[in-house]
């Protein structure tokens, strides 16, 4: 089956600092996979490249089979973003922030506006669709962040730390959300600081330190030799 | 559902719809505030003082002045609001919802530009209504006035992509307002022919782009002009494809957009 990511060699650079060195990674279809690191490890520069916000300075990166330099609408078409910061349209209300983000990505119609109220729906958000996003609470944001990276069914979502700064009882309800999407077939790239996140939810885990894979292989691997993840996660990231 | 491959036109017209509800979500600022500028200059300046001058290319000052006055808001409005918009969206982060979807420079670019050309041709429209009810004064040439129109529109459009994407702060694209625009297009010919002019100052006026724009598009009202029609739309027509040229060149190469 053709992996939903596959990163050759990615390097890079900002000026004379090398962000991600020679980074190489395989994310199967359908799988969970967790991308973890310390802070300016490089996980958000490898997002970005793989969305296409930041130019590589070399390397490759396929999405399902599509290079995302020569096939980049294919390419795009198949992932959905969630950021870890809000960046929504002021100017819109949240139902239309939702049936835009699928006109960008060239759907429109009657089908589009169901799906986005079936979103809208789904993440209890449907009492809200008429109002602006800046009248929404952080956890209802941090939801429609969600819905919108699903409005164009994409087969790969990529989450920049979806839960940071939710409350547990919402947190636990966005993993289980999480888990029904990845049980639909969805192919789920999370970045968390949240080790116990990680350890619930993903199936494969990739540590980076500073622009480097350290180690990628099953979570259930990662931690067999009893040591917890956040064990591990240290001894691996520390200088 | 999935959009023909070689072109987004959905995302494009997508684009468009949104410059137009963000249009009419701050029409207060953008669409009323041309309209009653240019009812007082027609007033005060056209009707008032403009009863002391003989005629100018052969029809009243009022007259003369309604074609120089819609250019004058049409230039405005054009770069005003693409370069708002684009700079509103990088400042705020949800330019990304269009960098990361399967749209070209080429669809965000012309998103933009369309837009704000729907906003320039509705500020136009009431104005020209404006002119017809109160100095009965219309275009004479409509294909001459649309074509002109247009170009102005999509060479300040691209203008304003272009500094919206060069701007690090809201105060940058009001320096170029306030320091270039403005008073190159009053001097540029709203108020005055190049002929009342002393002819050192018309000499200069050949060096103010601005001064081709008006004096072509007065031409569509008065049928005369100072510069011969075809080098004055020539002129615009280089100037907007080479500035539109230039905004999607920007684009294209993830210009203060992607790292």
């Amino acid at each position: 089956m053709t992996p939903a990511i596959e990163i050759d060699h990615l390097v890079k650079r900002y000026g004379d600092f090398t962000a991600v060195h020679d980074v190489s990674l395989r994310v199967e279809s359908g799988e969970f996979f967790g991308f973890l690191g310390p802070n300016g490890a490089g996980k958000t520069t490898t997002i970005n490249a793989i969305v296409s916000l930041s130019h590589a300075d070399s390397g490759r990166i396929r999405v399902f089979g599509h290079d995302n330099r020569e096939e980049w609408r294919q390419a795009r078409r198949l992932i959905g973003l969630a950021p870890q910061e809000y960046n929504f349209d002021r100017y819109l209300s949240i139902r239309d922030v939702l049936i835009f983000q699928a006109g960008y990505f060239g759907l429109k119609g009657p089908a589009v506006r169901a799906r986005a109220d079936m979103l809208l729906e789904r993440f209890g958000l449907a009492s809200k669709a008429n109002q602006e996003y800046t009248r929404l609470s952080g956890g209802m944001k941090r939801r429609l962040t969600l819905a919108r990276a699903l409005i164009h069914e994409p087969r790969l979502v990529i989450l920049d730390e979806p839960t940071a700064g939710v409350d547990v009882e919402l947190r636990l309800e966005l993993w289980a959300l999480l888990r029904e999407l990845n049980r639909d077939g969805l192919t789920i790239f999370l970045t968390t600081h949240y080790l116990e996140e990680a350890e619930e939810l993903c199936k494969t885990i990739a540590i980076i330190r500073d622009g480097r894979i350290v180690t990628q292989q099953p979570t259930t691997e990662l931690i067999a030799r009893g040591a917890s993840l956040q064990e591990v996660f240290l001894e691996l990231t520390r200088a | 559902m999935i959009a023909a491959e070689r072109y987004n036109t959905v995302a494009l017209f997508t684009l468009v719809r949104r410059e137009l509800i963000r249009t009419m979500k701050v029409i207060n600022q953008v669409i009323w505030p041309p309209i009653i500028s240019t009812l007082l200059y027609v007033f005060v300046f056209g009707l008032a003082l403009g009863n002391r001058i003989q005629s100018v290319q052969g029809v009243s000052y009022a007259q003369f002045l309604i074609p120089g006055l819609i250019m004058l808001q049409v230039i405005d409005s054009s770069y005003g609001e693409s370069s708002s918009s684009i700079f509103q969206a990088r400042f705020m982060n949800f330019i990304q919802e269009m960098l990361i979807a399967p749209m070209s420079a080429f669809e965000i670019v012309s998103g933009y530009v369309l837009g704000s050309l729907v906003r320039a041709l509705l500020i136009a429209a009431l104005i020209t209504i404006m002119g017809a009810l109160l100095v009965h004064t219309w275009p004479v040439n409509w294909a001459l006035y649309l074509g002109v129109l247009c170009l102005v529109s999509l060479l300040f459009s691209s203008l304003g992509l272009i500094f919206g994407l060069m701007a690090e702060k809201f105060d940058h694209l009001a320096a170029l307002t306030t320091f270039v625009i403005t008073p190159l297009t009053f001097v540029g010919g709203v108020f005055t022919s190049a002929q009342m002019l002393p002819a050192a100052l018309r000499n200069l006026e050949l060096f103010n782009p601005i001064f081709y724009t008006i004096d072509a598009f007065r031409h569509s009202y008065t049928g005369v002009s100072y510069l011969p029609l075809p080098f004055s739309v020539s002129m615009i027509a280089l100037l907007a494809v080479a500035s539109y040229a230039i905004a999607l060149r920007m684009f294209a190469s993830g210009y203060k957009l992607r790292t």
